[in-house]
């Protein structure tokens, strides 16, 4: 369902971007199952502190939102975002390494910020750009936060994925 | 009494199991499977009231992933099954769903009956064009020269084209889709939902393990094309089948064929024929006068 940002409410933008988070937390506490599951210690790890941070966002808009607005009923629902800032599925993969996990989140955290950055023109209501505007900039942290995390890596060949892969079997 | 929320608040959380899919990460089920949660949260019936059928292989996997009454079935036998469940339960919203090789290898003879009765059935085929649960086997839609270990020095057979086959038999609703458009996917999945009969949607999710490159999802963001860019009319038949011919070589997402005037579907009609049976029907108590001589 298309939003349109020319429409939006203050409490209607707080819902949706408390959506957007929610969605990302899942999206990472899945990765990091998937990780689980696939014997990727490192990068589960890294989802799951993804999802950590997803959530405490995702709180801190919900505390704003009934301060501001109670127990208003929402009028947006979860069908009107989908994958704004949580990593898209063909992102993960068994055995990636902690690079590869940093470079997931950092493209999740890009993707978000060229959601508000996109939807700021359309907004006319001033209180749904300042909150876009200070969203975007979350972003704009986020970003350089998996940036200098990903400088500290050290450097050197990236373990191949391909190496672990079950050899194709004739049945 | 029942514990689900009233209909119209139905989300795709609703209709998410707690079983975690075992799918290789970066599997292009996984996007299929959030599609299908967004489009049953749109049509918005409650999952008790869904049946969901499939045959093998890791696409198949998908009924447990739901919180519908899933069937995961044997190999190729989706179909018959999910049939037999409509016919007995009408009301009920029956999905079905399988690979590649379910649907058009083992499965494929039963297909063609779907179609030409048109069961109310939404067929949802996961085309990656291996065989991935059972490792890395030749396909029915592998395409010709495809390396793999049941064709080592690359295959000699062209693949079966599975939107021109059901198109032939007269499928009233095709549709094919991609992970990389989720919004399209999650849209085509609805409509053949909520089509009034037999209704396909393939959808081209790749293998991530067993899979060649210029199969993955960043493959079809740079490949697809999207039939409502090329002006295409879901109601012209002729002209679908002519764009269902570049399957393997072209990415045509979309709705193909969508019949603007569906004939009633099979479960419609032996519904109207039992009650136009009963009608004539004798009542109970003379039901032995049947058998009697006058």
């Amino acid at each position: 369902m298309a939003i349109d940002f020319s429409r939006l409410s203050l409490k209607d933008a707080l819902d949706l971007a408390v959506l957007i988070e929610q969605e990302a937390e899942e999206r990472y506490l899945e990765f990091a199952d998937q990780m689980t599951a696939h014997h990727t210690p490192d990068a589960e790890k890294f989802f799951r502190f993804m999802a950590v941070n997803e959530e405490k966002h995702g709180s801190e808009l919900a505390v704003r939102r009934k301060h501001l607005f109670g127990d208003a009923p929402s009028s947006v629902s979860p069908t009107m975002i989908l994958d704004v800032e949580a990593p898209d599925y063909d992102q993960a993969r068994a055995f990636m390494s902690p690079r590869a996990a940093l470079m997931t989140a950092l493209r999740s955290e890009e993707k978000a910020y060229a959601y508000f950055d996109r939807a700021l023109p359309s907004i006319t209501n001033a209180d749904v750009r300042a909150l876009f505007e200070e969203l975007r900039g979350d972003e704009i942290h986020h970003i350089e936060l998996v940036k200098a995390e990903l400088a500290k890596l050290p450097p050197g060949e990236e373990p191949d994925p391909e190496a672990f892969v079950d050899e194709p079997t004739a049945q | 009494m029942s514990t689900m929320p009233p209909c119209g608040v139905l989300t795709p959380k609703d209709f998410k199991s707690e079983l975690r899919p075992i799918w290789c990460p970066g599997c292009g089920d996984f996007s299929v499977l959030q599609a299908v949660y967004r489009a049953l949260a749109a049509v918005n019936r409650p999952p008790h009231e869904i049946a969901f059928v499939s045959g093998i292989g890791c696409s198949s996997r998908i009924p447990g992933y739901t919180t519908a009454y899933g069937f995961n079935s044997v190999h190729g036998r989706a179909l018959p099954i999910a049939q037999g469940i409509k016919i007995a339960r009408p009301e009920l919203l029956v999905l079905a769903a399988g690979g590649d090789g379910d649907g058009f290898s083992i499965g494929g003879g039963h297909v063609a009956h779907a179609i030409r009765r048109n069961v109310d059935i939404a067929y949802i085929v996961m085309d990656n064009q291996i065989y991935g649960l059972t490792k890395g086997q030749l396909s029915p839609t592998s395409p010709r020269g495809a390396k793999t270990c049941t064709s080592r020095l690359g295959s000699l057979e062209d693949p079966v084209n599975p939107l021109l086959y059901v198109l032939g038999y007269g499928c009233h609703f095709v549709a094919q889709g991609t992970p990389a458009d989720m919004a399209g996917l999650t849209a085509m999945i609805e409509e053949a939902i909520r089509f009034p009969g037999f209704a396909l949607v393939n959808i081209q999710s790749p293998c991530v393990t067993y899979g060649e490159e210029e199969q993955q999802i960043k493959a079809h963001r740079a490949k697809m094309t999207t039939l409502e860019s090329l002006g295409h009319d879901s109601a012209d038949r002729i002209r679908a089948m002519d764009l269902a011919q570049h399957y393997g070589t072209e990415l045509y997402t979309g709705i193909f064929y969508r019949n603007p005037d569906p004939p009633p579907s099979y479960d419609s009609l032996v519904l109207a024929r039992q009650e136009e049976m009963m009608a004539k029907a004798a009542p109970r108590e003379r039901i032995l006068e049947v058998f009697l001589q006058k």
